[in-house]
Order: C-alpha cells, then sequence, then structure tokens
C-alpha cells in the first residue's frame, strides 16, 4: 500500500525534518502515527496525502512509485486517500452537506448517490440536523465530525487523520474510532496521528513513533501475535 | 437531476448555483465588470468608426470614378481676368471637343446655380457671386478612364487654350484614401490595445482570486480534483463577469451611436458618408460580447492552469 525508502523532506534551505524514513503500511492496516510536537508528524503525514514530494528517497503508492508519477496520475491517486487535517480545512462558504459531498463531486458520482450517503454519513456522526449550516456556525467538536465525514466519503483505500479526536468528548471520540475500525474492517489503510495515549493502549494497533525526524516502528500486540502465528 | 449533473460539470456545489470557490462573492468583481464593460464599449465605438471610414472610403472613390472636372481659370497666368463670356465661350468650345471623343460618356457645364451650390458651405447661401470672379467648370464622366484618353483628352483641350486645367481628382483623393488608410489603422491598434488591456485585467483579477483562494484550491487539488474541474470554476467566472460587461458596454455603444446618428441627422450627410448599418458591420458589433467572453475564458483557463502546474 505505502513504503517509504530512505525518505527525507526539507523545507526549502533548512535542515532535513524527515530523515531517512522507511516503512511500510500493508493493505488494511492501523497505524497511529506519534511523537512530540514538531517531530515532523504533519510534514509525513503531507508526503502520505501526495501534498508534497519527498526531497530524497523513494515513495511508493498503492504499488506506483510517486517519484516517477506524472503531475496528472497523482489527481487519481489522490482520489483514493481521505485526509482529517487537524484544522480541518472545511470550505467556509459551502454547506455542512456541501463540505461533504465535495469528494464525491470531484470524483463525479451521481447527485442522487452523493445526496444519499451525504445524509447517510451526516445522521451517521450525529449532524444530521446541520446539513445546511455554515461551517463557521459549528462548534470545533462538529466541524471535526464535518471534517472526517468529508475525509471517509468517498471509501478512500487510505485514510489519513491528523489528530481527529482532538476536539471530540469521549464519547463521540470513541465513536469515530469506531468508524475508523469499521473502515478499516472494509479494506481501508488508517493512519492517526494522535497524541491521545487512551485511545492508542485501547484499540492497540501499530505505531509509527517519530522522533527528531527519525521514524521507529512499534508492533501492536495483535500483529505481532499474526506474526508469530505465521511462523509456528 | 440534470440541472445537477449541468451545475457538477460546471464545479458548482449543486442547486444553489454556488461555486466550490466563492468566486462571484469576491471582491473587485464589479470593478472588472465595469473594466471589462468600459473595454467592450470603446471597441464597438472604435469597431464603428472603422466601418464608417470604409464607407467614407467607398463612396468617395466610386464617387469619382471615371470622372473629371474641367476648369477654365477666371484669372489668367499674366493677371488679367477673363470676361465671363470668354469663359462661356472657351466653356462651348471644349464642350464641342469632349461631345465628339468615344472615350466621354457626359459632358456638362456647370451654370451658376450649380456653382452657388458649391460653394454655398464655405460663402454661405447669399453670397454676391457677380462680384466674385468665377471659374468656368465642365464636370466630365468618361466610359473608362484610360491614360491614352487622358492624353488624348489633354492635347486636345490644351489646344483651344494651354491654361485650362484638368482635374482627375486623384492627387487629393489619393491624400484623403491614406489618411482614411492611417485611421483605420489606429482603430485596429485601438483594438488590439483594448484586447490587451481585457487579457491583463482578466489575468491579474484571476491571479489576486487565486491568491485569495489558495488554501481552497490547494485543498481541492489534494482531494484528487483535477485541473480542469478547478479551471472550470474560475473559467466560468471570469465568463459570466465578460458576458455581462460586454452586454452592458456594446449595448452602450450602441445606444451613444444610435443617438449621434439621430442628432446629426441630414447636417452631416453630405461631408459625412451615410451611417446605415451592414449586416455584416452589425454582426461584428454583436460579436464583440462573444469575443470577451472567449477572451476571458481563454485567459482565465491559461492562467489558472499556470498556477496550478505550481502545485505537485
Amino acid at each position: 500500500m505505502i513504503k517509504f525508502e530512505f525518505v527525507g523532506l526539507r523545507y526549502g534551505v533548512g535542515p532535513e525534518v524527515l530523515s531517512d524514513i522507511n516503512f511500510t503500511l500493508e493493505p488494511g492496516s492501523f497505524h497511529f502515527l506519534t511523537g512530540a510536537s514538531g517531530a515532523g508528524k504533519s510534514s509525513l503525514l503531507s508526503l502520505m496525502y501526495l501534498g508534497r514530494k519527498p526531497t530524497r528517497g523513494l515513495v511508493s503508492m498503492f504499488g506506483q512509485s510517486i517519484n516517477t508519477l506524472e503531475r496528472k496520475q497523482l489527481w487519481s491517486l489522490r482520489q483514493r486517500i481521505g485526509v482529517v487535517f487537524q484544522e480541518f480545512r472545511l470550505l467556509p462558504h459551502l454547506s455542512a452537506f456541501d463540505n461533504v459531498a465535495l469528494p464525491l463531486r470531484i470524483m463525479g458520482r451521481p447527485e442522487k448517490e452523493t445526496r444519499n450517503n451525504v445524509n447517510e454519513l451526516l445522521e451517521w456522526v450525529g449532524l444530521g440536523d446541520y446539513k445546511n449550516a455554515l461551517p463557521q456556525t459549528l462548534s470545533g467538536g462538529q466541524q471535526q465530525r464535518v471534517a472526517i465525514a468529508r475525509a471517509v466519503i468517498g471509501r478512500p483505500k487510505l485514510l489519513l487523520a491528523d489528530e481527529p479526536t482532538g476536539n471530540l468528548d469521549d464519547e463521540i471520540g470513541f465513536r469515530l474510532m469506531n468508524l475508523f475500525e469499521q473502515l478499516n474492517r472494509m479494506g481501508t489503510t488508517i493512519v492517526i496521528a494522535t497524541h491521545n495515549q487512551s485511545i492508542m493502549d485501547q484499540f492497540g494497533h501499530s505505531r509509527l513513533i517519530l522522533e527528531m525526524g527519525n521514524l521507529r516502528v512499534e508492533e501492536s500486540r495483535s500483529s505481532l501475535r499474526r506474526k508469530i502465528e505465521g511462523v509456528y | 437531476m440534470r440541472i445537477f449533473g449541468k451545475d457538477r460539470k460546471l464545479g458548482v456545489a449543486i442547486n444553489r448555483g454556488r461555486y466550490d470557490l466563492p468566486l462571484n462573492k469576491d471582491e473587485g468583481t464589479n470593478f472588472l465588470r465595469l473594466l471589462i464593460a468600459l473595454m467592450s464599449f470603446l471597441a464597438a465605438m472604435a469597431l464603428t468608426g472603422s466601418f464608417a471610414l470604409d464607407a467614407m472610403t467607398q463612396r468617395w472613390s466610386s464617387g469619382l470614378e471615371n470622372k473629371l472636372t474641367i476648369e477654365i481659370p477666371a484669372e489668367m497666368k499674366d493677371g488679367t481676368l477673363r470676361a465671363p463670356a470668354d469663359i462661356q465661350t472657351l466653356a462651348r468650345q471644349v464642350e464641342a471637343v469632349l461631345r465628339n471623343e468615344p472615350a466621354v460618356k457626359s459632358v456638362e457645364i456647370l451654370d451658376d446655380a450649380d456653382i452657388q451650390e458649391l460653394v454655398e458651405p464655405w460663402l454661405g447661401k447669399d453670397a454676391p457671386l457677380s462680384d466674385i470672379p468665377l471659374p468656368g467648370l465642365i464636370s466630365v464622366e468618361l466610359n473608362q478612364s484610360t491614360p491614352e484618353d487622358m492624353a488624348k483628352l489633354t492635347n486636345d483641350i490644351g489646344i483651344i487654350d494651354p491654361e485650362i486645367v484638368i482635374d482627375t481628382h486623384e492627387a487629393w483623393l489619393q491624400s484623403l484614401l491614406r489618411m482614411i488608410s492611417s485611421l483605420r489603422f489606429a482603430a485596429f491598434v485601438v483594438v488590439t490595445i483594448i484586447a490587451a488591456t481585457t487579457i491583463t485585467a482578466i489575468a491579474g483579477a484571476i491571479r489576486s482570486r487565486i491568491a485569495v483562494h489558495k488554501a481552497d484550491v490547494e485543498l481541492l487539488h489534494l482531494m484528487g480534483a483535477n485541473d480542469e474541474y478547478i479551471i472550470r470554476q474560475f473559467q466560468r467566472h471570469a465568463l459570466m463577469i465578460a458576458l455581462q460587461g460586454s452586454l452592458l458596454g456594446t449595448l452602450a455603444a450602441i445606444v451613444v451611436l444610435l443617438t449621434v446618428k439621430y442628432a446629426t441627422g441630414e447636417n452631416a450627410a453630405t461631408l459625412l458618408p451615410t451611417f446605415n448599418v451592414h449586416i455584416v458591420h452589425g454582426a461584428a458589433v454583436a460579436a464583440l460580447p462573444l469575443m470577451a467572453c472567449l477572451i476571458a475564458a481563454l485567459t482565465a483557463r491559461f492562467t489558472v492552469l499556470r498556477s496550478l502546474s505550481l502545485m505537485p
């Protein structure tokens, strides 16, 4: 699904914010991306959602090498990725409905299907009554749910979320994590950048730990168990 | 459903006629619309002026083709004045020679009333012609003006009196046509400058809108929107502004031109060409809004495309 080999990233002529990043994410896997503030989580996510190209190293997404693909070939790859941005990045002049519908419209899905799916998802995230509300009239938690709904509406193959439960109370946070689990069970690869230790402990997926621009992979108990069962 | 489908193709957020990007709410939209209106107005005026010059050229050229005027000067080279009776006699002799020439189609000696009419614009209606030494004028129309015919006519008339002048109008007509040609070139330059200004203004406006909505454009890009999807929004926006502005400007120009036509009425009819709207000219002016839309859409397209190409 995703393969990073000796990937480095620097902004302009500054120092490398990511150095020699090596990891592979299998299709249908679930990972937490964690690390101290400024460790490079958002930079690594931006490489994964094809928001920028690495300064060095090789990146492979969905079996294709990003380094050699043309701009036009990246469009369809991006449509397979759902992103929940830390600052939500909702379009302020569009209603919650239109914000969530955006990925489907970009993909050119039929409007009837779009309406049904968006209405269903907004109901599910508890925003059925706020379909026509503009983002600035919603609370932080509601905006975040709109952002999450927008990220998952297109059934992405890869879902990247930057602190998705940061503004939510525990109950909603738990429900959303269950949504991610559900998506994961349907085959979506999930990477969630978070500081939330309790969620990481509770869901027990493998961790990509960023420290000073370097990445360390900590396997989950379940994946270790799977590996051991595979050996014996 | 079809409306939704159409809207989606235009990159508009479903049935509310919204853009994914709020371009129609941006500051400067009215200014751009007004600028395009003014440019269209000027283009329509320049175009109409060019057509009027065309008409003028045609009228003067066709009016004087195969025609010449023979003048028997009232004052001889030695300074003495000819008696009106002598002028009449010479005129009759010239007329007699001309009538025997096969190249000549018609001959007419202008009488005092004709001459009065000719000098009326300069001397007024009640000018005392009897006090002014007037030349004898003979208007001649040829079947076909060949150099050989002209040489024979000049020779025959020179025998009657070498001081008789044959005016083929060629000299002043040529200078007039040169001047008109210069004016038409100036009109072309004006239209070109107008088009260039419009392109620059639209490109600048689109660039500023891209800068204002950079984060939103990036977001659409990150969601997998292809260049065409994003371009369509800017293109449609520019096209709508250009359509509104150019229609306004062109209509204003038509109103002004019709007002000028009715205000001048018959007064200018003798000197200026008749301002009749030819179907081709009308179509050219009517096509101005379409041209403005085309310029706006293409300018927006290439400006946005250039900005998008800088994104990964």
